[in-house]
């Protein structure tokens, strides 16, 4: 690690102290002098029309500013996507504001604005709507037979879409194959349970300019939205960057109904205008889209793939959203490219329900579909007799190969091998048994699952943002600021991306400051998701800041006489190559670049140069160059209490190749984060509904399960197999989705080993362990 | 809203104090203590009636004794301070209350009260189930004096429990055995704070002999609307020398005697397979401590 002085090193979050005592930076702490609250009215029937709406006794409530009921509103059809441009041919624009169309229970069918959240809420009841109930269906299988309920007016048989991808030929691969395997894997819906709810702040001018503060991924995502469904020039909103917010996970990633309400709301009453979720409300916002998957695989004796089917069945609930392209990223990533194999054929179907919409968390379709391909793999394995680690190595892509799918690119840095081998030895695999041990009640077994192909970002994805942008400003006191679109969501990006610009303008991590930004003073950036702000980001701001740094050494050239060339700058000095004596602080430098042209001595005026005047800056606005594969391997060890079905994760080994680890603490962050979130998916988290009505039941923490400290494991180790990424930020890629997108099938596979129980659709409960032990 | 007809939160500084705010407002009062509850009943909608919170923080219940006859349990004593008792932590007879005070999470434990936690009437709770294997007397006060309500014949349905209107909890009795008993709890969750898919409490008594001359056998969360006890299994123990062969016996049976609901967070079925196993091993709990 000699070579980097600031890279690879646990630098501290400046912003953590701040963030853990509730700081001012999260977005849901602003407030403004004057401000209104607003609350909506949400349907309580899944599927209804709107007869008539009266809202005149809300609107004569004391202290209620502004009503509006769908009359009042763009019935303009929208897709909420940040990531998309909002004309996508890949998108389906059906969601509107407010619409007399109810398709699912919660959807908004009116808005207050008022001086208190307490007499929003209290005008909420005043407001009168006559629904006319319709037949709901809540089963994407049943919404597909003939004679079902029609939720959209252009999707026959509720069906939105039905991509499909192939390669070779499927039956000849069948044909090749010594034993055939086939299997159907479900998911349940889950909600990412980020801390800080979906809120916004709105303010309009007398131009009627809108200024917003919000809690999300992506600020010029959220201005093209807004723009798009108010029917109003980009250039007359303006996104405020927030310092922080408080999670996210891909759930921050759309257009929710806050936004365009509030920013109505206050174009009607001139005043700003505050909306925020209750946790209620965030529950049945979005969630992670529920799958069935039905795979069948062909292979020989020795393992190799021969061919591979599947078909996924994706319920996007209510409107189509996220559907079209979740199902994508899902057949693409975690199916069809994720090994090698000659014959492929994957069908997709997005069908609507009467559910509630579907949206982005973590791995966008990738979990859905490694739980599936990475269950089956061990179900394979132990029909064959085989080691699960030697099928996977067999199967598995390698360094330097064509990119699967991108084929513009190529493998450049892919060390799935060392993780699956270094992961089997710290876990200890050869000592696993074949059959279950353990004493009484409780039996112990080690599985493992891989994570073979991902992303660092979007690049080569049709239809999907990818370039970022930086602005890095060297200070008089030898500091720089630095401004980015980019959203540091809590995986500690505004530190990662402060060392990327330190290392380059060689400077102490401590001296470059996340500085602020909105979507009037940065250049354009893609949101934070797609595990692609270090690698794309980071790409950016060096850019940014080697461009500063030229100019820096321009200057001193000036002030040393001396060649640029010749010059190096490290540890906040800039100094001649090989004459470390020649030197000036990066401080004395920029003050230069700043002072007056002609300075008072005493020894009375003296001319400075003009070519070295003006402020040391760079700028950058650039796509990455490539868009190399993390991957991953994850070893658990569990425990199954065989009369009660429950499970305990003792130990989990995850070992990942992600490139160049920038903040080795923030990477294990990730890592422990994304195995909570793969626990709560693999064991318990289920967003549920009533089978009558579909409102939700689990719509708090009451209700809705996830890890807590105690159900974690004891000990996670990470080990990152430290890959030299030829084009990313100092040989970095991305991390954050792998870390979640295996836990679950790695758990299955460990119960399996335990206790021979094989449960195909998640969570896995006490109840189906115990059912598969015949006990229930 | 949050509770939208609240007009006043009293803090009364005496009983009468307590007494006259339950008197004003009737049954559209609701006593708060800890108020660790209140958001999961108000968010759920159940206190839209309320028009006064009474606070009885003030009134000096938070005493925790214990003399010859057993323990006097003040109704605003933290969970936490109870778990720190000596007798609490190490006499085999109050091991069911130790077991309990194991699952509530520390922000909880810091603030819940126990008048709190039995007075709320939530079949799903763990610390008052502790309270009703041990025989535990709830001591309430109204406008006439102060009445005596055991634990087994204080829950009457959902929410709801045998006191009256006027009248407010300010102690729990538990007495102490004249045999050598020992008792226990055991709980299915999902994450650490959760409340019980199922809980189970027991106490053993045995004489001199080694012959089990009494037994509890409690069952709750998700078994009815209140936490039940299981007289069918109490009856495998009782005059029997406890085996493990007898503990599995009485689960069977507590197994047979619950008729457990079904919803969002486990069936039926798998609520009364889970009877018989915590009762089961509750039962070995207490019979390992009985001989410690």
């Amino acid at each position: 690690m000699a070579k980097f002085d600031v890279v690879g090193h646990s630098v501290r979050r400046p912003d953590a102290y701040d963030k853990v005592t509730g700081g001012r930076g999260f977005p849901v702490n602003v407030t403004l002098p004057g401000m209104l609250h607003a609350r909506m009215l949400r349907s309580p029937y899944a599927h209804a029309r709107i007869r008539s709406i009266n809202a005149s006794a809300a609107e004569k409530l004391a202290g209620v500013k502004a009503v509006l009921t769908p009359g009042d509103v763009p019935q303009k059809k929208f897709s909420p996507l940040f990531f998309m441009p909002t004309e996508s041919n890949e998108l389906i624009r059906d969601l509107v504001l407010l619409s007399e169309n109810i398709r699912y229970a919660g959807q908004p069918v009116a808005a207050v604005a008022a001086s208190t959240p307490d007499i929003a809420e209290a005008a909420l009841d005043l407001i009168d709507v006559d629904y006319e109930e319709l037949t709901a269906v809540f089963d994407p299988e049943e919404a597909m037979q003939p004679g079902a309920p029609r939720i959209s007016p252009t999707a026959a048989n509720n069906i939105a879409r039905t991509p499909t991808l192939s390669r070779g030929d499927l039956e000849a691969g069948f044909r090749e194959a010594d034993e055939i395997f086939e299997g159907t894997y479900c998911t349940q819906r889950v909600h990412t349970c980020y801390m800080e709810p979906r809120v916004c702040v709105v303010d309009s001018d007398m131009q009627g300019n809108l200024t917003v503060y919000a809690s999300v991924q992506h600020i010029f995502g959220l201005r093209e939205k807004l723009a798009y469904v108010l029917s109003r020039p980009e250039s007359g909103i303006k996104v405020v960057k927030s310092p922080y917010i408080g999670g996210g996970f891909g759930s921050k990633l759309d257009l929710v109904y806050i936004e365009p309400l509030a920013a109505l709301l206050s174009l009607k009453t001139r005043r700003p205008v505050r909306m925020e979720h209750t946790r209620y409300e965030d529950f049945i916002t979005n969630a992670r889209h529920p799958m069935k998957v039905y795979l069948k695989t062909g292979v020989k004796k020795d393992g190799t793939f021969t061919a591979r089917y599947a078909k996924t069945i994706v319920d996007t609930g209510a409107y189509a959203t996220h559907g079209p392209e979740v199902i994508m990223v899902h057949a693409v990533f975690s199916f069809f490219s994720a090994y090698r194999c000659p014959h492929q054929k994957w069908d997709g179907v997005v069908v609507y329900t009467n559910n509630m919409l579907g949206g982005a968390f973590r791995g966008y379709g990738a979990p859905q579909g490694c739980w599936a391909v990475e269950s089956q793999i061990d179900e394979i394995c132990h029909g064959l007799k085989m080691d699960p680690l030697e099928f996977r190595l067999k199967n598995a892509h390698h360094e330097g190969d064509a990119h699967p799918f991108l084929k513009q690119f190529t493998l450049a840095s892919y060390r799935l091998a060392d993780c699956i081998n270094q992961g089997a030895e710290r876990i200890g695999w050869k000592n696993r048994s074949r059959t279950p041990s353990g004493a009484g009640t409780k039996r112990r077994g080690i599985g493992v699952a891989c994570h073979p192909l991902w992303v660092s970002g979007c690049v080569g994805l049709p239809d999907i943002y990818e370039h970022s942008g930086a602005i890095v400003k060297l200070n008089r006191d030898g500091t720089a600021d630095l401004a980015t679109a980019t959203i540091d969501m809590g995986t500690g990006q505004n530190t990662t991306l402060c060392q990327i610009a330190a290392e380059e303008l060689g400077i102490a991590a401590e001296s470059v400051r996340m500085s602020y930004a909105d979507t009037d003073t940065v250049p354009f950036d893609a949101p934070s998701h797609a595990s692609r702000v270090t690698y794309s980001a980071g790409n950016a701001v060096k850019a940014a800041a080697g461009e500063a740094r030229r100019r820096l050494l321009q200057v001193a050239g000036e002030m040393l006489e001396a060649d640029a060339a010749d010059l190096e700058v490290r540890k906040g000095i800039v100094q001649v190559k090989g004459s470390p004596d020649v030197n000036l602080t990066v401080a004395e430098v920029v003050s230069r670049a700043e002072s007056p042209l002609v300075q008072m001595t005493a020894a009375g005026p003296k001319v400075t140069t003009i070519k070295e005047k003006g402020s040391i800056i760079g700028v950058s606005s650039m796509a990455p160059p490539g868009n190399p594969s993390p991957c991953a391997a994850e070893f658990v060890e569990v425990e199954v209490d065989t009369e009660t079905g429950a499970v305990k994760v003792l130990r989990v080994v995850y070992a990942h190749d992600i490139g160049r680890v920038i903040n080795p603490a923030a990477a294990q962050g990730q890592v422990e984060g994304g195995v909570q979130q793969g626990i709560g998916y693999a064991l318990m988290e289920h967003l549920q509904f009533d089978p009558g009505t579909g409102a939700c039941v689990t719509g708090d923490f009451l209700d809705y399960k996830m890890p807590t400290a105690v159900e974690m494991p004891a000990e996670i180790e990470s080990i990152f197999i430290e890959s030299d990424e030829p084009t990313g930020p100092f040989g970095a890629k991305g991390l954050s989705e792998v870390c979640l997108t295996i836990p679950a099938p790695a758990i299955a596979n460990a119960i399996f080993n335990a206790v021979g129980v094989r449960v195909r659709d998640l969570p896995i409960t006490p109840e189906k362990i115990l059912a598969g032990l015949g006990k229930l | 809203m949050a509770l939208p007809k609240l007009r006043e939160f009293i803090t009364p500084a005496d009983a009468q104090g307590v007494l006259n705010a339950l008197r004003n407002y009737q049954d559209r009062a609701l006593i708060v203590a800890g108020g660790t509850f209140l958001h999961g009943l108000e968010s759920r909608g159940l206190l839209t009636h309320v028009e006064a919170l009474i606070d009885i923080q003030r009134l000096g219940l938070d005493y925790l004794e214990s003399g010859k006859d057993g323990l006097k349990l003040g109704a605003t004593a933290l969970f936490a301070d109870l778990e720190t008792m000596p007798e609490i932590r190490n006499d085999p007879w109050l091991g069911a209350i130790k077991d309990a005070l194991v699952f509530p999470p520390v922000q909880v434990k810091n603030a819940a009260t126990i008048g709190g936690s039995v007075a709320a009437s939530c079949p799903f709770f763990d610390v008052p189930i502790s309270f009703m294997c041990l025989d535990g007397v709830v001591k309430c006060r109204g406008s006439s004096g102060m009445r005596d309500i055991p634990m087994q014949e204080f829950f009457t349905g959902l929410f709801a429990n045998a006191m009256e209107n006027g009248e407010f909890m300010v102690e729990l009795a538990i007495p102490r055995p004249r045999t050598r008993s020992a008792s226990a709890f055991m709980k299915v969750e999902t994450n650490a704070n959760d409340l019980a898919i199922l809980n189970a409490a027991v106490r053993i008594d045995v004489d001199e002999s080694g012959t089990c001359s009494d037994a509890r056998v409690i069952a709750g969360g998700g078994v009815g609307e209140t936490p039940i006890r299981l007289s069918d299994a109490e009856q495998v123990l009782v005059r029997q020398r406890l085996t493990p062969e007898i503990c599995a016996r009485a689960g069977l049976s507590a197994k047979g005697s619950v008729n457990p609901i079904s919803d969002h967070r486990a069936s039926a079925a798998y609520r009364s397979e889970m009877t018989r196993v915590m009762v089961n091993r509750a039962l070995r709990q207490a019979l390992d401590r009985l001989r410690q």
